[in-house]
């Protein structure tokens, strides 16, 4: 909002208390009349002159406005006693006494008098003069409407308004309702502005906004500059992930690493205990390992309402997990028939069916309850090397490997083939949030926005070569993947641009791929072939958290769509782990590994005193 | 495509048709003594229905273009009856005519009810409401002149409602709408400009008569 200056030509300066003789810094000290070099602030911090009080430690709050906001939130919730005593007790009227009056003179309906009123306030500004006079005199106007005094509002439009000069448009609106007055049957001929009489309160709000905010404070200023406050300190938290958990006026905002997810879970079968000594929050190291690929872990890909996860290995083998209440995940069918690993999987629109897509092989759909496979879609003599689902679900696009794209219909007739240089071999498909274009990497550093059904091409370019990419949930952002071990955050929304770029994960031989997640998408993740998960904020570009525990190239990583306290990630190492937020504390924590175990004879269950003993329940040890 | 002027020679054209094509124009354009002047000249007896019709017609264009809308309509109302009802833009026109006349000679209380009682049912019509802010929002200038709305002041307008309400008063008499000379002006541009875009003239000037006149 800034001080006094920002209105007016810099040779004036407004009064903003015409009763008083002040006028902002222009009083200063003996101390500054020599130092040219001092800034402002130093210069305002050195003088004692009441004028130009400083509030706080920053130099930026001056004190007159401070009170003023003050005492304007006081009126606003309601305590005009208290609003007036403030007033009173530090000096600082809320309003000049002219802008007192002139709020008078509104309610009261005295329109020649406040309209004199307005041209005594110096406002400097002939437009704003203007544009409230209008205001006033259409409220006087539509009074002499509606009080049938048609000649007069006639004279008031001739006389008054029309010389204005401003908003030529509404002058003929206002000429039009006299007509329409004998025209009451039909609302809904009246075009542009509404044509009703606004309450002085209103006509008093609107002009509030007109002026300019040194002379009328604007309604809840302070409540504004608080939210904004609270705003900024939200962008800020690198780790905010939860929606729960109000944001308080007391403390700063600051969430912890605790909110996201970064642990492994048990699961009931394997209960691993492994407490050390110290409050960090990798207090436990429990795991929630999935190992029932038995191969590496090629693709995990959560479905759109969280509740599945898809997943795949080099043994040809794709699973269905299904991720219950309690957070833990269970298999839920096993699908076989691939010759070849699958190297993509997606979810139906509806989250029923999946796709999955053998590399260069064939593209088979599946039935999720049942596990059935309801389609296989292949081209003769070609293997088919990405796929993708139509918005409405009712059409599958598949890249193929002499580089068209076709499109399929449920019943697995071919509709359409679209040749040329329409897509490499890789993997990602990816449909943009119109459902108009189909994403797909068409050469080594160029990524195709590809319209379909006009035929219609945009391009991507990259300055180094792709291996694979996203679209973010809302399809607005892509994530790009690049040889130079960089993610490349792109905005699609409109004329596509590169906003952000990502660092530090290890990618060098095979594909790794990354996601968008957490509340808000907030966070980016990735896998890495050092075998860690890399979480990146977003807007920041901070790299927040690398979780270990994998033993092999984590290949791919998913976030559950709607639990941003849940994320999975596929590894060499021939597991999957979904990890999630370290909930416990130390004590809860071994008091709940015992509870859980079946047997206690091998279970180190003391806190505090033990180090890093690993025991399973049923007497395994890792 | 510049015809060879010789060509014109070979067209024989017929008195007769002359004397019609300008007996036309005088009739549209209710020019009664010229006529009758005239047809004594070629020796051609003038019709009284005509005359009758010319005067008419030629009472209600003035009173039309001086502004005089109510004498207009009465007069209309009088020889055309039912043209009015049934040519509502017309009709509104005509009106308009009188309230701008109102609005020029600042009669400000009359225009004001003058609109509120013969305005006000064209205003149910979507399509006139625009039409009726333009005007109404003369009403809001003290120097209509001066404001945005000036062209509907001008002499332009009114010789253009003149114009029409002539018109539709010879269809509604069953008689030619144009005058003979003024479609035959119009046929020949039409044509020279078709014939000149067909044969992709470098430079493709619009047919100007004058020139061709000359």
């Amino acid at each position: 909002m800034g001080g006094v200056e920002d209105d007016e030509p810099p040779t004036k300066r407004v009064k903003v208390f015409s009763g008083d003789s002040r006028v902002h810094s222009c009083n200063i000290s003996a101390i500054d009349q020599g130092g040219s070099s001092l800034s402002d602030s130093m210069a305002r911090l050195l003088t004692s002159q009441e004028d130009d009080d400083i509030v706080g430690t920053k130099g930026v709050i001056k004190k007159t406005e401070l009170i003023r906001i003050i005492a304007e939130a006081l009126y606003s919730l309601g305590y005009s006693k208290s609003g007036a005593r403030l007033e009173e007790e530090s000096g600082i009227p809320l309003h000049s006494g002219l802008v007192d009056l002139f709020m008078k003179q509104i309610l009261d309906g005295h329109w020649d008098e406040s309209l004199a009123t307005l041209h005594e306030m110096d406002l400097m500004d002939d437009k704003i003069i203007k544009l409230a006079s209008f205001v006033i005199l259409e409220q006087k106007f539509f009074e002499l409407l509606d009080g049938k005094k048609i000649m007069d509002a006639l004279k008031t439009l001739r006389a008054d308004i029309a010389p204005l000069c401003v908003n030529n448009d509404r002058v003929r609106e206002l000429s039009y309702s006299i007509l329409n007055l004998s025209l009451e049957m039909s609302d809904d001929r009246v075009s542009g502005q509404e044509m009703r009489l606004k309450s002085r309160k209103e006509l008093l709000e609107e002009l509030q906004k007109l002026l300019p905010p040194t002379v009328i404070i604007p309604e809840n200023r302070l409540v504004h500059l608080v939210e904004q406050a609270l705003d900024l300190q939200r962008d800020a938290c690198r780790y905010h992930n939860s929606s729960v958990g109000e944001m308080s006026l007391l403390t700063d905002h600051q969430c912890g690493k605790d909110h996201i997810p970064c642990q492994t879970h048990q699961s009931s079968v394997f209960y691993v205990v492994c407490i050390g000594a110290g409050h960090s929050e990798m207090m436990l190291d429990c795991c929630l390992v999935l190992h029932e690929h038995g191969d590496e872990v090629w693709f995990v890909q959560f479905s759109r309402n969280g509740k599945y996860l898809a997943s795949s290995s080099g043994n040809c083998i794709v699973i269905i997990w299904e991720v219950m209440a309690d957070e833990q995940v269970c298999v839920r069918h096993r699908l076989t028939g691939h010759q070849r690993p699958v190297s993509y999987i997606t979810w139906s629109p509806d989250d029923r069916q999946i796709l999955t897509c053998g590399t260069e092989e064939v593209v088979r759909r599946w039935d999720v309850v049942s596990g059935e496979c309801l389609r296989i879609y292949e081209k003769s003599g070609l293997g088919l090397v990405s796929c993708g689902w139509a918005a409405d679900g009712q059409s599958v696009f598949s890249g193929v490997s002499d580089k068209s794209i076709c499109m399929w219909d449920t019943e697995g007739k071919e509709m359409e083939c679209w040749k040329g240089q329409k897509t490499i071999r890789i993997a990602d498909m990816g449909v943009t949030k119109d459902g108009k274009e189909l994403i797909t990497v068409c050469k080594e550093t160029s990524i195709l926005l590809f319209e379909w059904e006009r035929n219609s091409e945009k391009f991507i370019e990259e300055d180094q070569i792709i291996t694979s990419f996203t679209v973010s949930d809302d399809r607005k952002f892509l994530l790009v993947s690049l040889l130079n071990e960089e993610l490349h955050l792109w905005n699609i929304d409109g004329v596509p641009k590169v906003i952000s770029k990502y660092k530090g994960h290890k990618r060098s031989r095979f594909v790794v791929r990354s996601c968008f997640g957490g509340l808000d998408e907030a966070f980016i993740g990735s896998g890495s072939e050092d075998s860690q998960v890399y979480i990146w904020h977003r807007v920041s570009g901070e790299l927040i958290l690398t979780l270990g525990g994998h033993s092999g190239a984590v290949n791919c990583v998913s976030w559950n769509p709607t639990n941003p306290h849940m994320l999975a990630s596929g590894s060499d190492d021939r597991t999957i782990r979904i990890w999630g937020l370290n909930r416990m504390d130390s004590s809860a924590a071994a008091a709940a590994a015992v509870s859980a175990c079946s047997s206690s004879s091998s279970t180190a269950a003391s806190n505090d005193h033990t180090n890093g003993v690993a025991n399973g329940c049923n007497g395994k040890t890792l | 495509m510049d015809t060879d002027p010789r060509e014109y020679e070979k067209i024989v054209v017929n008195e007769n048709d002359i004397h019609k094509i300008v007996q036309s124009y005088l009739i549209h354009h209710c020019f009664r003594d010229t006529l009758e002047s005239f047809l004594a000249c070629i020796g051609v007896k003038p019709s009284v229905e005509n005359s009758e019709d010319m005067d008419r017609r030629k009472r209600i264009f003035h009173f039309a273009l001086d502004g005089n809308a109510s004498k207009a309509i009465e007069l209309t109302n009088e020889y055309a009856p039912g043209l009015l009802e049934e040519n509502k833009d017309l009709h509104f026109d005509i009106l308009s005519l009188q309230f701008v006349e109102f609005v020029c000679t600042r009669k400000i209380e009359e225009a004001l009810a003058f609109a509120q009682s013969k305005f006000t049912p064209f205003g149910k019509d979507q399509k006139y409401v625009a039409k009726l802010e333009d005007f109404m929002a003369l009403l809001a200038y003290e120097e209509p002149e001066k404001s945005p709305m000036f062209h509907l002041l001008s002499s332009d307008h009114r010789h253009q409602v003149a114009e029409n309400l002539n018109r539709a008063i010879l269809a509604h008499t069953k008689q030619p709408g144009y005058s003979a000379m003024e479609r035959l002006i119009q046929q020949t541009t039409v044509v020279k400009q078709c014939l000149s875009q067909e044969c992709f003239k470098d430079g493709n000037e619009p047919f100007s008569l004058k020139d061709f006149l000359k």
